[in-house]
């Protein structure tokens, strides 16, 4: 068969997903940062407080896509009909107690002087425990959806749930530092220890695309998937350069500045790193869905690949005969 | 969420009738629920079909309900005509139309009524046996052409068929056959005559082991299922034959003696001096050498002639010198077999591209699987009688005879089954449709048993036009725009009509009247023909007016309709008679005979009416009705197999207006009898009686025998030629009459010859299983179906070659000849074509405005045709179609 | 013997025993590729441009001139264990007694995780029915019923695939895909009945299922060409 024609690509879940996976990743990233941060003491910094305003919020809206995406959005309701087999039915109820938790956090938090008393703080730390296990599973979940489709062997290496999490860990923390900048009271050198984190956290997501490519490409027909995605401009340059190197870079810069003051021009260097880890993180996901191609068929010594060709016509052809 | 509305049925019926979408007539049982036709399905009561259907019909739904669809008559109000000129039609009313057309058709009757020219579609093979032959007829000319259908597809195969099977192409008997030479054929491979049948029983044939070798440049559906597949150079299937003809005759020497001397004229004794048969003094008749009473004898002389195979009769010399008066002759299957000798298979090796050693293998094997000697007991309506078994046949059809050697390749690939004696026997190659019949019992019609000429070959009873292929008639001084009078060996032709010289050459050619009219009926000929440009400027632009019965505004209405007239398609109409005429589309096989007939399922919608409807009409108000009456009640009898009782005429005083349905039903209760008439037939839309199986395998039931020497030929071609010289006829055209010889020859075609290097590439066209003719990629479904597949829209290009070129798959690229024309196409690359070839599907690349859907889609492979004479076959003047060409890439 | 789930006691009611297993096989030596069967499906069913519920992919194996190419008519394999039922959140996707896997489209929300899911890419969705000719010309009749026959039947906004044309079993015909094909090259039939047409042609002719390593366990088995 002819090695050039790409085997055909699943065309359904395109961008509502995608950015269902990047608001979700933002949401349950941030909330774990936040979370992670008070268990070890921190529940005043900024990178706290950001992170529990963002963890429901951003579920929220993310939610808002998973429904547009669907083809008969009022019946969302059976959506959590079939736990026992189906991974969004499993999903339904992870971000929606998930979001519970993460409300009910945000609220006692931000709302009551809960967090005072002896009693309150057992509370919050019970909400907090609760909300970082469904904050996980959220992050996961949606690798292991991708990972039981059969029909996509580009998303069943096992790798998917890893590189899911570490990049909602990372678009969180870049989320939080993005609104950190603004928070009253934060400091140049809060700014640089979220930079340093930032830094090392996006290593773990180098490692962990690595780790995913290296599995795509064992097997055929998760091999023509990373191909293609190793061939897609906006990959390469929008995720791989400007979504992880630059931001590397910027974050490094940052934290070895010394003198950095808040007014500091500086700032721009971290918020456009950000911005573009963020955008990175979008397109990341929406290059994994878009490059998840069909498995190949086999018979008989046969391979039937389903092949997506140019449609006709293309301008020019069907014209007048020459003259 | 807002309930859906749903189809409440109150109406739901199957109507059975016959499919249009192409020539095979498949029966069909179409669903009609609250009055929309919603589904279509194969009829099982047909045996054309049997419950069968293929893409093209399921998908008449939109054919019938296109939007873009002709559904009121147009006028031309720019007249400006050709290529890319915008008609601006305007709708009019039928009555207008109908008014200019018969006016000018009135003025064209007063300056000459051959003016008139009927260009017609192949599809609606029955329907112009009606309208069109009843025009010719009562309106007074002799001009008609079918475009490519006759001349891509038809001057050779049908021509050469019909001489040696009387019948419109042959098949191998799928059901007792195990080995075939399929030269580039799709028969049984979801094209040709008969489709759906030929291709359930071929299936069923591989099924239980039959072994299909295909010679074609390219892995076609028909390569794809066969047991070898062996890459040909496309246009030398003649010199392949020959090559497997002189290795069976004097390599392997395996020939089936029996079937030669009693059912060929190989043992007809030849005069050397100018390769004539030694004719008998008195009789007249031609010479056998009786080997037995040693001595000449009449050909038909009871001692020496075996009708069927249990007769008894004396040997006959098919080898060896004889003295006759003094004249030392040699058979004709001698000078044969030394003619061959040529074509050793070393030559076969260097002008096909196939190995030596495979010609030399595939005849060995294929004159051992024809088991010559083996018979087989049937049963016949007079007892059982044995017959010979030959379980092998060679088969060809359009890919194979679309060159300018057609005539000779189409008897060449024929050959190689009469030399070892399988033909029209058990398990051989067959004609198809179906050859021989003996009628229905009621009235004995449709008849069509074969008889010898006084030289014992071959007649035909029934044919699809008036004269049959067999004995060549004279050539006549000319009174046709296309001169054909003078060449019997055909139907029409091309390379006069598109002449830029055509009005010199009705000059010079003493025609005393011009074109004038033509009335198309569903032709494209701007594309189905060949280089657009020329139909248009040198033929289509000639006549004064042009209108037009077609489905769609097709690039043929664009460019030179005046008129253009709402047709109805095959669900809205009548047609009383599908699979007949004689021998034209019905399956070969021990299954029932059927006589199809079309009946609408719906009314015609919009003002779209039936061609056949109208052309009465329009006789009617010409005046003609009564000669037109008369012309279909003389033509019936060649065609539908049996003269016409009085009873059942058409009333020929013009005292009667007969209406379509009236003809119809005549017809019917003619070859039926009074109680099988149209209100009969209405209820099955098929007509069955059963077989006899000595009608099936009918050749040792007959007395005639089949040329493998065409003496006749030499005749004709004296004949032609010296009429054609006394009009000085080489001043435009220097026709190689040594085509018109006796014995079979290969002659390459102007792709093999080209010598310069830059047209590298042989490029051909090939029959897209969902499209037939020009207009189906109109059709949605079938488009949908098309972008589908890798290959229909796709020039395909061996991909070692592409990448020499630089070429990727999917890049757009243009095909150019060395006339330079040329054609874009986009690449798709395989591994399966021979690296030098060229692959383009089907009449695509429309360009016309009113056929969206089919714009721009494929490749416009017809513009690459020439149509002059060095891409015409001089024996048949079938048309060229394979190129040379060079591929480049498109910006 | 079937796999769905008896009342426990770890044999199969009688109920299921006398239900057929219906399941198809498809001759790869007979098919050459002609798409009657996936225009057969369409016009019966009616499906919108895109939608092939059964669909005909094209391989070519070798290289020049020991090539073959051959035809792979594809359809909803109606799996014992299909992934999609697996992955359907709703419960909409369904299998029933005689083995036939079906949606139905008053729980479908249109997720798409079931098309995700399937290896054999036999389920479509549409968001919006379209018609074929994309000029915003008014619906022929034609179309308009086919338009009201898909949304009674299949509907816009859900997933839908080929259910062995249920209608036709019920009335003791062959699915249309079956009954056009001009080869007959497809056999329809119950898989648990030994003495069936299908269940001989797997047995003489070593019927294979595509992809067994998918673990899905498809009813459509193919014959290869031999």
């Amino acid at each position: 068969m002819n090695p050039n024609v790409n085997g055909q690509l699943q065309r359904d879940w395109g961008w509502w997903i995608a950015v269902y996976l990047f608001l979700g990743g933002i949401g349950a990233g941030a909330y774990t940062i936040a979370a992670v941060n008070w268990y070890l003491g921190d529940t005043v910094s900024a990178s706290t407080a950001v992170g529990l305003w963002i963890g429901f919020p951003a579920l929220l809206i993310g939610s808002i896509f998973l429904l547009v995406d669907l083809g008969t959005p009022t019946r969302a309701v059976l959506a959590g009909m079939k736990p026992s087999t189906s991974w969004i039915a499993r999903g339904f109820w992870i971000i929606s107690v998930f979001m519970v938790l993460a409300l009910l956090h945000l609220i006692l938090y931000a709302f009551g002087s809960v967090g005072q008393t002896a009693g309150g703080r057992v509370i919050l730390n019970l909400v907090a425990a609760a909300g970082i296990v469904c904050a996980v599973a959220t992050m996961a979940y949606t690798g292991i959806l991708l990972g039981a489709s059969k029909g996509i062997p580009f998303w069943r290496t096992g790798a998917v749930p890893v590189v899911f999490v570490i990049s909602a860990l990372v678009t969180g923390h870049f989320t939080i530092m993005l609104i950190a900048l603004f928070y009253p009271g934060v400091t140049a050198e809060a700014i640089q220890v979220m930079s340093l984190e930032a830094a090392a956290l996006v290593v773990l997501e180098v490692l962990a695309i690595l780790f995913f490519l290296q599995a795509a490409f064992k097997t055929p027909d998760p091999r023509e998937s990373a191909l293609r995605i190793l061939r897609r401009r906006s990959f390469v340059i929008g995720y791989l350069i400007l979504g992880l190197a630059v931001p590397f870079v910027a974050m490094l810069i940052v934290y070895r500045s010394t003198g950095m003051t808040q007014l500091d021009g500086r700032v721009v260097i971290v918020a456009a790193g950000a911005l573009l880890g963020l955008a990175g993180g979008l397109i990341l996901r929406q290059s994994i869905l878009v490059c998840g191609a069909l498995p190949t068929l086999n018979i008989a010594g046969f391979e039937f690949r389903r092949i997506a060709r140019p449609k006709d016509p293309k301008p020019g052809i069907g014209q007048l005969p020459p003259r | 969420m807002t309930a859906t509305a749903q189809n409440r049925i109150e109406e739901d019926v199957w109507i059975p009738t016959c499919c249009g979408q192409c020539y095979c007539m498949c029966g069909i049982k179409v669903r009609r629920q609250n009055g929309v036709i919603t589904e279509i399905e194969g009829n099982p009561d047909a045996p054309a079909g049997r419950g069968g259907i293929c893409v093209k019909g399921i998908a008449s739904s939109h054919l019938l309900y296109d939007p873009y669809r002709v559904n009121y008559p147009l006028k031309r109000t720019n007249p400006e005509k050709g290529l890319g000129v915008d008609p601006k039609f305007v709708r009019i009313s039928w009555d207008e139309a109908l008014d200019i057309i018969v006016e000018k058709l009135t003025e064209c009757r007063e300056r000459d009524p051959r003016g008139a020219y009927f260009q017609a579609t192949t599809t609606q093979a029955s329907e112009i046996r009606f309208g069109v032959i009843g025009f010719m007829k009562g309106f007074g000319t002799p001009n008609y052409w079918v475009s490519g259908g006759g001349l891509h597809c038809g001057n050779g195969a049908h021509f050469m068929n019909g001489i040696m099977h009387v019948a419109w192409s042959i098949i191998p008997d799928f059901a007792h056959c195990n080995y075939a030479l399929n030269f580039g054929c799709s028969k049984g491979h979801g094209a040709g005559h008969v489709a759906v049948q030929n291709a359930t029983q071929a299936a069923d044939a591989r099924f239980r082991g039959f072994k299909n070798i295909v010679f074609d440049p390219f892995q076609s559906a028909q390569a794809s299922k066969a047991h070898e597949w062996i890459p040909i150079r496309v246009g030398t299937d003649g010199a392949m034959a020959l090559g497997l003809v002189n290795s069976l005759l004097n390599e392997h020497g395996i020939y089936d003696t029996e079937y030669l001397m009693y059912k060929t004229n190989g043992p007809y004794l030849i005069r050397p001096r100018d390769g004539r048969y030694m004719r008998d003094r008195e009789t007249n008749k031609p010479l056998v050498w009786d080997l037995v009473d040693n001595c000449a004898k009449v050909h038909n002389d009871d001692s020496v002639t075996r009708v069927e195979y249990e007769d008894a009769a004396h040997e006959v010399a098919l080898t060896g010198t004889y003295d006759i008066d003094g004249v030392e002759c040699r058979p004709a299957f001698h000078l044969l077999k030394e003619h061959v000798k040529k074509y050793t298979p070393q030559y076969v090796e260097q002008v096909t591209g196939v190995p030596a050693a495979t010609v030399s293998r595939i005849a060995k094997e294929f004159g051992e699987a024809a088991e010559i000697g083996s018979t087989v007991t049937i049963q016949t309506s007079k007892g059982p009688k044995r017959i010979p078994k030959r379980p092998v046949a060679t088969h060809f059809f359009r890919g194979t005879q679309g060159h300018v050697n057609s005539g000779w390749t189409c008897l060449s690939v024929d050959m190689v089954n009469h030399i070892v004696g399988a033909a029209d026997t058990y398990g051989s190659a067959m004609g198809l449709g179906a050859a021989v019949g003996s009628g229905y019992e009621g009235t004995g019609k449709p008849y069509q048993i074969p008889y010898p000429c006084p030289d014992g070959l071959l007649v035909a009873k029934t044919w699809v036009y008036d004269h049959v292929p067999y004995p060549m008639r004279v050539p006549k001084q000319p009174t046709r725009l296309d001169l054909h009078d003078m060449f019997p060996t055909s139907i029409y032709n091309a390379f006069v009509i598109t002449s830029p010289r055509w009005e010199q050459i009705l000059q010079r050619f003493k025609i005393p009247y011009k074109p004038d009219v033509m009335i198309n009926f569903g032709s494209n000929s701007v594309m189905t023909m060949g280089n657009a440009e020329a139909v248009t400027e040198n033929f289509l632009k000639k006549f004064n007016f042009i209108f037009s019965f077609q489905l769609y505004v097709t690039e043929f209405e664009e460019a030179v309709a005046d008129i253009v007239l709402p047709d109805a398609c095959f669900l809205e109409r009548y047609t009383p008679a599908v699979s007949f005429p004689s021998t034209f589309s019905h399956p070969q096989g021990e299954d029932d005979w059927g006589w199809s007939i079309r009946q609408p399922v719906i009314e015609p919608l919009y003002e779209r009416r039936d061609f056949n409807v109208v052309m009465l009409d329009i006789c009617k108000r010409l005046g003609i009705l009564g000669a037109y009456y008369k012309g279909l009640n003389n033509s019936i009898g060649i065609r539908y197999g049996g003269e016409m009782d009085e009873k059942y005429k058409l009333v020929e005083d013009g005292s009667v207006e007969h209406s379509w349905e009236d003809v119809c039903d005549r017809l019917l209760k003619d070859r039926f009898g009074e109680e099988h008439g149209l209100d009969h037939v209405r209820k099955r839309a098929v007509f069955t009686w059963p077989k006899n199986k000595e009608d099936v395998y009918w050749k040792w039931f007959n007395p005639s025998r089949v040329p493998i020497y065409f003496e006749y030929f030499i005749d004709s071609g004296e004949q032609i030629s010296k009429l054609w010289d006394e009009y000085g006829g080489k001043d435009f055209f220097d026709i190689d009459w040594s085509r018109f010889k006796a014995l079979a020859d290969w002659y390459p075609c102007p792709s093999h010859t080209e010598t310069s290097s830059e047209y590298d590439m042989f490029a051909f066209y090939w029959r897209a299983v969902m499209h037939c003719n020009s207009m189906t990629q109109q059709n949605p479904y079938l488009d949908e179906c098309s972008q589908e597949d890798p290959y229909v829209y796709a020039v395909q290009i061996h991909k070692d070659t592409a990448a020499d070129k630089d070429i990727a798959d999917g890049d757009h690229v243009w095909l150019e000849n060395p006339q330079g024309h040329r054609v874009k196409g986009w690449v798709a690359l395989t591994d399966g074509i021979e690296p030098h070839h060229l692959a383009v599907a089907a009449v695509a690349g429309h360009w016309g405005s009113y056929m969206p859907i089919a714009k721009g889609k494929g490749t416009f492979f017809n513009d690459l045709v020439e149509m002059d004479l060095p891409h015409t076959d001089p024996l048949t003047f079938n048309q060229d179609i394979c190129c040379r060409v060079k591929i480049y890439k498109a910006d | 013997m079937n796999q769905t789930q008896s009342l426990g006691t770890g044999q199969p009611s009688l109920l299921e025993l006398s239900m057929p297993r219906y399941g198809m096989v498809i001759d790869l030596k007979r098919c050459y590729g002609c798409y009657a069967c996936v225009m057969a499906c369409k016009v019966k069913n009616h499906t919108p441009p895109g939608v092939f519920w059964s669909r005909i992919l094209k391989g070519e194996a070798g290289t020049y001139p020991n090539v073959v190419r051959q035809a792979l008519p594809v359809l909803c394999m109606q799996c014992d264990e299909p992934s999609c039922l697996e992955v359907c959140p709703t419960g909409a996707t369904m299998k029933l007694d005689n083995g036939i896997v079906i949606v139905d489209k008053d729980k479908c929300m249109g997720c798409k995780y079931c098309m995700m899911a399937c290896p054999y890419g036999a389920r479509y969705s549409v968001d919006k029915w379209e018609s074929y000719f994309p000029d915003g010309l008014p619906l022929s009749p034609y179309e308009e019923f086919a338009k009201r026959a898909w949304e009674e039947k299949s509907g816009v906004g859900v997933a839908t695939k080929c259910d062995f044309c249920r209608d036709r079993i019920a009335e003791g015909r062959d699915p249309a895909c079956v009954e056009a094909c001009p080869a007959k090259a497809r056999t329809f039939g119950d898989l648990d009945d030994p003495d069936s047409e299908v269940s001989i042609l797997i047995k003489k002719y070593r019927g294979e299922v595509l992809n067994p390593e998918f673990g899905n366990k498809p009813k459509v088995y193919y014959l290869a060409p031999r």
